[in-house]
């Protein structure tokens, strides 16, 4: 019954649904996780590296996470192809708006611009949309810190944690129950990012070249966007191991 | 009236050993009228690299916005800082793209080289000829002034501190031949490890 009324994007099925916006969505559930947490004292962004091949070269410094400008940074989940022309598009839109009012872009406007676009596509020209969810973090100096999320219908949501691609709902759920409002710092979000891509990882041992992760804090009157090196991020997988292997034993105490 | 020398400005970049000094006048006059004397002509464009612009006040902004969105977009696709030679180009050809409708500055460029740190100078015209020189290059209302002073002063291979005794020595004395340049001036000294900015006791007037 769907199939008369999936072929184009500019029209809706008879429940009033826009088929093809969904079938993006699908195409991004495939596709390699990525969760943003956001700290009290900035904004960590995790996300699978799926680009593994042993003869890949390594030219990219990073595969899912781009930097916009010096106080945004994203990372993307979906068909790599349409991901780098957003990207391009919103170092664009930061650019054009600093050139045109000499102070850095909210973080919301960038979201919201590029959202606009994005909508563009779900209701005329009779293109696909992009198959793209993209996650932001991002400061301002109206509302600090922030995470926000788009998807290919154009939305986009402010978060406090959240996460996209390959076993999101998963994730989300555990989000919830280890993520503490107006309590987690930096290094808590990091453990909380490596605890959660532990179990929504395909593989069983979690290891640095699997994972790439990136932190916003500010220094001064300076946002320090930064990824961590392999080293760092093996201490923290250590760190979530060791974790783990205490609460087992705790476990196995209480059983007997 | 020429609509170069509107405004005024004095501009001279300089090449030293290891190291080069970009020096500009702080005035920012209508005609005859001097409105500020803390007008910037210098921007920053990368750690080690810094434009010169004088000319039209209003297009000296200008263009100083526009390059620094190109540079920032290429800083974030490339991955890396421009180097001197690139952004050369880069700027000429914002300058061709108005060929028949040109920004009224004539860019003066100076900076290291990112890993060789071997220094570099450029000038262009206001449509964006460029040219690269070994010693110094010089623009703005009191050009001729300051050719000759240049000329005069400069040898090859100045340590930093002599390099910014000579470049001081040269803006000064040829800002004060010219009456629309001057009010103060600015030098910087670009070194591998550090940029020491110094402003200049001038004659206010």
């Amino acid at each position: 019954m769907a199939r008369r009324y999936d072929t184009r994007t500019t029209i809706f099925s008879p429940e009033g649904r826009l088929y093809q916006v969904e079938y993006a969505l699908e195409a991004i559930s495939h596709a390699g996780t990525c969760l943003g947490i956001l700290a009290e004292d900035g904004v960590v962004l995790a996300s699978e590296r799926r680009n593994t091949h042993k003869l890949l070269d390594d030219v990219n410094f990073s595969e899912k996470i781009y930097k916009l400008n010096d106080d945004l940074c994203c990372s993307v989940a979906g068909i790599t192809s349409d991901a780098n022309v957003l990207v391009n598009e919103l170092r664009m839109i930061a650019q054009r708006n600093y050139l045109q009012y000499q102070e850095p872009i909210p973080c919301e406007q960038v979201v919201s611009t590029l959202c606009d676009i994005k909508q563009v596509y779900t209701q005329i020209g009779g293109k696909r949309p992009f198959g793209v969810s993209i996650l932001y973090m991002g400061w301002d100096k109206h509302y600090g810190f922030q995470l926000y999320q788009s998807d290919p219908s154009g939305n986009y949501g402010g978060w406090k944690a959240t996460c996209i691609g390959n076993n999101s709902q998963a994730a989300i759920s555990m989000l919830k129950q280890d993520y503490k409002i107006g309590e987690t710092s930096l290094n808590d979000a990091l453990a909380v990012a490596v605890k959660v891509l532990s179990k929504t990882l395909d593989m069983t041992k979690l290891t640095s070249d699997k994972i790439e992760v990136a932190t916003l804090t500010r220094e001064g009157d300076r946002t320090k966007i930064r990824i961590l090196t392999t080293k760092e991020v093996d201490e923290l997988i250590q760190r979530h191991e060791a974790e783990q292997a205490r609460l087992e034993a705790e476990k196995a105490k209480e059983k007997k | 009236m020429s609509i170069m020398s509107y405004n005024g400005s004095a501009l001279v970049a300089m090449i030293g050993k290891d190291c080069v000094a970009i020096a500009s006048d702080k005035r920012f006059g209508i005609q005859g009228q001097t409105v500020s004397m803390e007008f910037p002509k210098i921007f920053e464009m990368g750690p080690q690299l810094y434009i010169g612009l004088p000319g039209l006040a209003t297009d000296i902004q200008t263009v100083a916005q526009r390059l620094t969105f190109r540079v920032n977009l290429y800083e974030l696709r490339e991955n890396k800082r421009i180097r001197p030679k690139t952004f050369m180009s880069m700027v000429s050809n914002l300058l061709y793209e108005r060929r028949f409708g040109p920004y009224f500055v004539d860019p003066v460029i100076a900076g290291l080289e990112p890993v060789t740190h071997k220094p570099f100078v450029a000038s262009m015209d206001l449509i964006g000829c460029p040219m690269v020189t070994e010693d110094f290059v010089v623009g703005g209302t009191c050009s001729e002034q300051l050719y000759g002073m240049c000329e005069s002063l400069w040898e090859p291979n100045l340590e930093p501190d002599d390099l910014f005794e000579t470049i001081s020595q040269s803006i000064l004395n040829a800002v004060d031949r010219d009456a629309l340049a001057g009010w103060g001036a600015v030098v910087y000294i670009i070194e591998k490890d550090k940029v020491t900015t110094k402003t200049l006791k001038a004659r206010m007037d």
